[in-house]
This record gives C-alpha cells, structure tokens and sequence, in this order.
C-alpha cells in the first residue's frame, strides 16, 4: 500500500498534516453506501480545493464533496472513493447587500446559520429556501442537490433565485459564473447547471442568491378530509384561484399523525405577507375547503405554525423511513397518483406515509418499514410508483434506500432522451472522472 | 398597430397557419420596430467561411429536403434575412422556413455532414447580432412552426412551436384568465423560440423572472440531427439543468421546435402609479429606497427626459415632457394590504421630492402608461438616423451613480444618450443616439458603448441583462469572465456542439487557452 501512502501525504502537503483524516475508525462515518474513503480532507481554501482537485486529476483519483452529510445516500453506488472533500471549513459569509437584497456566502455554512443572521440583521431578510435537515444541512449541499421544501411553491426553487456562483472545476480551474446582478444574460448561465449536479461538475465554494424581506405576517391552515377526491379537489380550485398560499401540502393520515395532527388526509397551507392578506387567505381557504368537503380546519399562528413547517421538511428524520422516494408529474395529478400510490403499497403489505407539494407536482413516499427485509416487494412497488409517475409526464428518484436495494433500481429513474447530452456534457467537464463518478444519471 | 387584431389565433384549433406573405410581413414589421435602420458599413462583416459547398448547391438540396415553398434564396430575401435589430449584417447563403421538427432535424443533420453553419431565427429583432449568419450559412426561420399545441390550463402549462409571437399567445391566454409572465417590449412581434434564445426580460420580470423561469422544457433538435427532450411539464426531471443553460444560449447549442411554458392565473388586484421627478437622481435614489424598504412591487420602470419628450411626440400618452424623471411603479397581487404598500411607496416617494404622482384610475388609463413605456425605443429611434442600445445591469443601489457616469460618458464623446429602463432590476438601457453616415460619430459610438459596459462592470454589474452577447458585446466578455470561466462555458459548448456549427462566432469570445 506504499502507493496508497504516497498520494495521502502528498495531501497533506496540500492541505495540511492536521486537515486530513486517515484513521480507518475515523474513515467508516464517511463511507458511502458501505464504501469508506481512504482519506478525508477538510481544507481551509479554495486554492487548496483547487491544489486538491489538479492533484487528483493528474493522478486519477476520485473526490467526493460533502457538506453536513445529510444528502449522501442519494444517487447511484460509486466504484471508488479515494478522497471525501468536506466543506466544512470554507463557510464565511462573504458579502451581505442589505440594500440590494442580495447575499454571498460560501459553501460549508449551514442554512440554518444564514437564516439566523438574515433575520437578525437590519429589517430582516431571508433567503426563500426551505429543504430538508433544517438544522444540518449546508449551502453547498442544497445547492449541489437543488434541495427544497414546501414553499417553493410561491417562492421558487435554487434556479429561480441564485444570482451567481464560485466552483472549482474537476481540473482545479476556479471559476465563477453570473453576479450579483439580478439579471443576467452574459454568457451561458453555467449558475443554473451548476444548481442540483450532485458534485459531478464541480465543487460549488461560493453562491450569490437574491434575498426576501421577512414577511409582515405568518399563518398555518391545516385542513383535514376524509374523502382523497375532495381534497385533491379543493387544492385544484386554490392552484387556478387569485390565492397565494407559500405552501401547499397533501399527506397522507400516517404522516399527519406523526406530525400530532389526526386526519384521514391533511392539506396545509402556509399563508404569509402583508397582514390583511394573510387573514383574508386563512378565512377564504378555510371556506373554500369546508365548501369541498373539509371535515375539519385548524389554523396555527406563531411559534406553532413555525414549528408545523419544520416538521413537515424534518419528515424523513423524525419517520426514520428506510427508503425515500421522490416522484415529479403534472401538476393537477396530486391526489389521483396519492390515491394510487396507497393501493399499490397496501396490496403489497408495505408501510408509506407520504407528503407531497401540490403546488409543484412533487411527491415523497417515506417507507416506513425495513426495506432490505422486504426487497422483492419493495423492489416491485419502486416499479409500480415509476410507472404511475411517468404516465403523467414524470419520473421518480429513490433519494435513499440502503445498498443492496440500490443494485436492484435505478435510483435515478426511467432514461430520459437528454441523458446523451448529459453524458456528453460530463465526459467534456470531467473527462478522467474525478468528481463523484458512478453516482449520477445514468451512471455518469 | 396590433397583431392580436390582424391575424387571429382560431381558438378551436389552437393554431395558426400564416402564409408566406404575412411571414415576411411580420419580419418586416420587426425591422419597423425602431424607425432607424443600422446600415452599419463597419457592422457588415467579411465572411470567412468554413465549408466548401456552393451557394446554388445548398440551396438545392435544402429544396430537396424540406420543399420549395418552404426555402428562400432570391437576392432580395437574403438581403432581407441579413440583419437583426442590432448593427451587423450578413448575408446567409439560404433560408429555410421549416414547418415541421422533422424538417429542421433533416437541415441540422444536413448542415452538420457538409460542416455549414446553421442559424435559428425568430422575428429577428434581437440586439446584439444573434441572428445575424456572420459566417454564412443556412438561417433556419421558425416563423411557419407557430403552433399552440397544447392549452394545458389544468396543468398550468401551455406547448407552443417556437414560432409563436409571444404576444399572440397572451392574448389567447387572456381569454382564459392566464398569463404568461415575461412582458419585453417588443412582444408584438417576438417569438418564443427567440425570447428563450435571449432569455428575454421586461418590466415584470422584477416580480416574476425572466423568460428561463418560465420556459420549463423544450424539445431540441441536437447538432447531428437528433431530437431530444429536455425538462417537461413536470419539475425536478432527474439529471442536470439542461433547461437552464439553454435558455440564453442564443441558437447556439441546438435548435428549439417545441416549448413548454408556465402559465399563471390573473392576479387580482393591480394599480400602477406615475411618479414625476425633477431629478433623475432622486428618480433613482426611490427605487433603492423602495426595495431597500423590503418592498418588491411587480414592476420599478423609469426613463429620462429625452426619452420622456420623445415618447411624448410619438404617442401623446400624456407624460410630461418637462420632468427630469418619471418612474413606473406597478404592484400586483391580492387586493387586501394594497392600499397600505402604496401609502408606504407614496410617502417613499414624498421623501425623494416627487413632482407628482399619477394613480392609474382604470385598464384604459394603464395601457396608455404601457404603451408610452413600451413604445420607448421606438420613439427614440426617431430622434436621430440610428441608435445603439446599451443593455449594462448593476446592483440597483447603485443606480443613480451609474446613471450620472453614464451621463458623463455621453458628455465626453459629445453624444446624446436616452435612458430608458428596468430600474428595479437595475438594468440600463442607455440609448445612444448617432448618424452612421458620420464616420467620426459612428467610432464614437463604438468607444461610448464600450466604456458603458466596462462602467457596469466596475460597479458590480454585467454587460447584458437581457438582450444578449450575440457579436456586438463579445469584447466586452472578458471584462467579467476569465479565460478560465470561458473555457468552462466552451466545454458546454462543445457538448453540444462538438463541430462549432449552430450559430458561430458568437456569445464566447476567443481566448488563449485557459491553462
Ligand atoms: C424595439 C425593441 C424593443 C425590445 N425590447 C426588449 C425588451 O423589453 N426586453 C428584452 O429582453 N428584449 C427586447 N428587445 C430585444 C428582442 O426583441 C428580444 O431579444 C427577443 O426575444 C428576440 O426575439 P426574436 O423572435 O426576434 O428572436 P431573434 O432575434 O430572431 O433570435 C434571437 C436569438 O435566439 C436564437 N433563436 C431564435 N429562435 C430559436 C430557436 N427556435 N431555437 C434556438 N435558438 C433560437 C437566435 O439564433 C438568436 O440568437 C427589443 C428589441 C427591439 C427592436
């Protein structure tokens, strides 16, 4: 293994001695799907990232970036890992335009910090991005993900509101595309790629994204049904109406229930803004959902609507599923494929609870039980969602599942037509593969 | 003059059959948009081209691929194919106006195996020479695919052929109650195919994004002829953002035959102000004050006093032509609270020493704001033989220092410039105003609008925020981008484009070769 000890110290020179985990004990918390790195960096620069990355060009080996971890179960099982790039240390805020609604930072910071600042800081702001692991996950990660939550629904996703972004290039070039302007149409918008490649590209060190003032008022409508048609209903008539709810979410009783709500099918809305605007919505959705057949409203203000949406994104932690599915199709197809999704499991004998974005024509299906012990039918109920997914115009991503599920789906879905463009566009930016090979769409 | 009058969409079959006459009519009236044609002598380009293949054999053989009635090669059609709305110009060697994806695929394909470059064009009003076929070739003319496929409403989604003129589609949508978002001014004529080309803006692009935020999926004809489909109707497709790189790649990364759009619901309640100022500083110093507020209204348009009186001649829309500035403010939404924002953007304006404020009493009232808006460059053009349009973005606090340099700037190089723009955004659209014929003004001019757009950079900003690279800003590239941040975008490029045959010589410049 003397090669082996070669190439890590020549790291450590890069890096620094202290900076680079070589401790197999050590090494175990960073394996992906089973697979632990021979060496785990954590620079301090992005001229070391990009040191690190023409050292690992030139002598092909691959690199993986990590933020806080939380995402690492997704994609494809990667055929070698030589290095684990952590984030973690490049994490200041670079620039905060209170003015100019505008903020860059870099990309180790956790969300949840930047939120903190944003509020605290003149009039308050907020960057409008919602995703999972509230408290954990980092800038970098989300973005590398194209991570988001329930209020994307109003407030769009990472390609709706980045403005620019720092990487480093699978041969270690530094790059940076778009700015701080808020349009922007000089040169490709490499920004918008950049945005969900999953670490295949490059190594996002720094974004610029827009920011919104912190709204005037908050508020949490829950309405619950027990009939799925007519929930599926009332949100088709919210989705065509002047309304504008920053969230809309259909689940499913088991989800409601661990979130301490008790119905049969629940749809929460999220209302913010000016203030009259905000009441108005809650009084003329609550009658618009009774009217469709809500057996029950309940509106949270406060601390307890603050709390609801945290739980709602935290779904996947607090349920501990073992599998995470993710599926995307037309919009109006909410509560018909949820409708289907549940006959599909329960003829199976698995456990789901799901929660989905009505507004955007996202679903995730959480299940519930051990996947592994029942791989078969696990494997077979992957198909069935897929298929449903695809008959209105969409797809579906498993985004976690332990190993031996992953050799039996593709976690990234049904072939696309662009997947050429894809691949070709991969082999030109990283053509030794050294940025997270094996783990992308189909394979790349 | 409306085209929604002139050539209605039948409702019933969505779709629109447009003869020849009326297509060239149309890219006629594209040209009229701005009364002052650029016969730019410097801006007619040598051509070096690259393939072998005679003009007379291109021209047959794309008769024999896609039909006589659908290819054009008299002289007076290539001279009427060789512009766009910015100064360059040269001829193509044939255009053909397919009507079918299949058609444009069999071009592609074609082009690709003699190694001719291929240009997409739309109505041709871009301004910065993206249409232009600066190395000759086939322009491939989408006018003739201008169907509305597919009236999605219950998915909020609508597929058109790229040839849709975007305002077309918003009158039909109308009917329905629906919007589709991206608003330029040019949207009379424009097509969609071309608005995605550029990642076209306009006012309320401020509250609701730009052309890429609404396209979400195209079908794409690949430089081999290949036909894919990128994105959909449904968000969050599996793989990279291909979307997003296309949209503003300018025709030259493939060719678009088919669009998927978002469309949204009518906003309730919308009012739209008139701000007048004395100064165009304190007009500027508003709208930070305005967003510095946490106040984002739907649209923050402004225009200088030149523009203002030459808006006024044109269209008698009823501005003052004494004011310094006038700011448009226009806020959409839900009807409760509005009162309270514009009480709040009233008094921010009251600060900044507004003149006068003109509350739009009804639809007529707001379309006739509008149309003095929209009408802006048009009415300019009519100041002087010809103009250059600058299209320099800069964070928006920075705004009235930029316009003041910018004033200066016109003051050295003794030129008159008419600012027209999208204030919110922070995008400038200095006007500058010149006569081709006069040599000494027309390298002024050059000189001018190259020290406007290093002008934005320094403060922060970007060359182009919304009308494009094409060739007219291309030297301006390298003020932003490193040879580092080019060769990135080049590896795109050649991704999709390995042989450099959709649209050459354009967006990215030529750079020594990035280490
Ligand atoms: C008076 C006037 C006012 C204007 N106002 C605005 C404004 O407010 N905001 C704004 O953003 N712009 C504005 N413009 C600029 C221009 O109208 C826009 O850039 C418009 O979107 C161009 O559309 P087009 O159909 O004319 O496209 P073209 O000019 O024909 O093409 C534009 C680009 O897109 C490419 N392209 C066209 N069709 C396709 C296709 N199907 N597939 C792939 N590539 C394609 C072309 O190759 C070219 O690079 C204005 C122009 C004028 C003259």
């Amino acid at each position: 293994m003397s090669n082996s000890t070669q190439w890590v110290s020549a790291l450590k020179g890069i890096i620094g001695e202290t900076n680079v985990i070589q401790d197999p004990d050590q090494l175990k918390a960073y394996a992906v799907d089973g697979l632990a790195p021979k060496a785990v960096v954590n620079p301090g620069s992005v001229e070391e990232i990009s040191k690190l990355l023409t050292y690992a060009h030139s002598e092909k080996r691959t690199v993986v970036p990590r933020g806080n971890g939380t995402k690492m179960a997704t994609g494809g099982i990667p055929g070698k890992i030589d290095v684990v790039l952590s984030m973690l240390r490049i994490h200041r805020i670079t620039e905060h335009d209170i003015p100019n609604l505008s903020l860059s930072v870099e990309a180790g910071i956790t969300l949840a910090e930047v939120q903190k600042m944003l509020a605290g800081t003149g009039k308050g702001s907020f960057l409008p991005l919602d995703p999972p692991y509230s408290d954990r996950a980092t800038i970098g990660g989300i973005i590398a993900a194209n991570s988001s939550g329930p209020r994307r629904y109003l407030y769009g996703s990472a390609r709706d509101l980045l403005l620019g972004l720092k990487a480093v290039y699978p041969n270690g070039d530094i790059v940076a595309f778009g700015g701080k302007a808020v349009k922007n149409v000089s040169g490709y918008d490499m920004t918008k790629l950049m945005i969900g490649s999953w670490g295949s590209l490059g190594v996002i060190t720094e974004i610029t994204t827009k920011l919104l003032p912190l709204p005037e008022a908050s508020a949490t409508l829950l309405t619950s049904f027990e009939d799925l048609a007519k929930a599926g209903s009332m949100t088709r008539k919210i989705l065509h109406s002047v309304l504008l709810p920053s969230a809309m979410e259909l689940m499913d009783g088991k989800a409601a229930s661990q979130l301490g709500e008790s119905a049969r099918y629940l749809v929460a809305f999220s209302l913010e803004g000016v203030r009259e605007a905000v009441d108005r919505q809650v009084a003329e959705i609550g009658d618009i959902a009774k009217k469709e057949g809500a057996v029950d409203t309940k509106v949270l203000w406060g601390e307890e609507d603050r709390i609801f949406w945290r739980r709602v994104r935290d779904f996947a932690i607090a349920s501990e599923a073992s599998v995470i599915l993710r599926s995307n199709f037309v919009i109006s197809k909410q509560a018909e494929i949820l409708g289907n999704y549940e006959k599909i499991a329960q003829a199976a004998g698995i456990g789901c609870a799901w929660i989905g974005h009505v507004g955007n024509g996202i679903l995730t299906s959480y299940i519930l039980e051990n996947g592994a012990a029942k791989m078969g039918p696990v494997v077979d109920l992957i198909g069935k969602f897929t298929a449903e997914a695809a008959k209105h115009g969409g797809n579906l991503i498993v985004e976690s599942c332990p190993r031996d599920l992953k050799e039996k789906v593709r976690v990234w879905g049904q072939p696309r037509s662009d997947d050429v463009v894809m691949r070709r566009l991969k082999e030109r930016v990283d053509p030794v593969g050294v940025l997270n090979p094996g783990r992308f769409v189909g394979g790349i | 003059m409306s085209h929604g009058d002139r050539f209605e969409i039948c409702p019933r079959s969505w779709g629109v059959a447009i003869s020849e006459a009326i297509t060239v009519f149309r890219d006629g009236l594209a040209y009229g948009l701005s009364d002052s044609r650029f016969a730019l002598d410097a801006g007619r380009l040598e051509i070096t081209k690259g393939f072998k293949m005679e003009k007379d054999k291109i021209i047959s053989e794309m008769v024999r691929l896609v039909g006589k009635e659908n290819v054009l090669s008299s002289d007076m059609h290539l001279k009427l194919y060789e512009y766009d709305a910015s100064l360059i110009r040269s001829k193509p060697d044939c255009i053909v106006c397919p009507t079918s994806t299949e058609q444009v695929s069999k071009v592609v394909k074609f082009a690709q195996d003699h190694k001719i470059p291929v240009i997409a064009r739309g109505a041709g009003t871009n301004l910065s020479g993206g249409s232009v076929t600066v190395q000759g070739g086939i322009a491939i003319v989408l006018t003739r695919m201008n169907q509305i496929l597919d009236m999605d409403i219950e998915n909020l989604r609508v597929v058109v052929q790229p040839g849709v003129i975007t305002l077309d589609l918003k009158n039909v949508l109308a009917k329905h109650g629906y919007l589709y978002q991206p608003d330029p001014a040019s949207e009379k004529v424009t097509t969609i195919g071309g608005n995605f080309g550029e990642n076209s803006g306009g006012p309320h692009c401020l509250k609701y994004g730009v052309t890429s935020n609404h396209v979400l999926g195209v079908e794409l004809v690949l430089y081999d002829g290949q036909v894919v489909e990128v994105g959909g109707k449904a968000l969050d497709n599996p793989g990279y953002d291909l979307m997003g790189v296309l949209g503003g790649s300018e025709g030259t990364l493939g060719i678009v035959t088919r669009a998927v759009l978002r469309i949204m619901p009518k906003a309730e309640a919308v009012k739209t102000m008139l701000c007048i100022f004395n100064s165009i500083e304190e007009g500027g110093n508003t709208v930070t004050a305005i967003i510095g507020e946490g106040i984002i209204p739907a649209t923050l348009e402004m225009m200088d006093n030149l523009t203002i009186k030459a808006v006024e001649e044109a269209y008698h829309v009823g501005f003052p032509t004494d004011a310094a500035a006038i700011l448009i403010i226009e806020l959409d939404g839900l009807k409760d609270g509005m009162e309270r924002l514009t009480e709040r953007i009233l008094a921010i304006c009251k600060q900044h020493n507004v003149r006068e404020i003109r509350v739009a009493k009804d639809q007529a009232e707001r379309d006739k704001i509008w149309a003095g808006r929209k009408g802006a460059f048009g009415a300019v053009g009519r100041l002087r033989p010809n103009y250059l349009v600058n299209d320099g973005t800069v964070p928006r606090t920075r705004l009235p220092e930029t316009l003041a340099k910018v004033v200066e700037i016109g003051k050295k190089y003794k030129l008159p410039i008419a600012n027209v723009f999208h204030a919110g955004d922070g995008n400038l659209h200095p006007l500058i105003l010149f006569d081709e014929r006069d040599k000494d003004e027309l390298e002024r001019v050059h000189a001018a609008a190259m020290e406007i757009m290093k002008l934005c950079v320094d403060m922060g900003g970007t060359i182009s925020g919304e009308h494009g690279i094409g060739v007219e800003k291309i030297k301006g590239m390298s003020f932003i981008f490193s040879a580092r941040d080019i060769a990135a975008m080049k590896k795109v490029k050649a991704a999709f484009d390995p042989e450099n045959l959709f649209n050459p010589g354009k967006v990215l410049p030529e750079t020594e070769k990035a280490a």
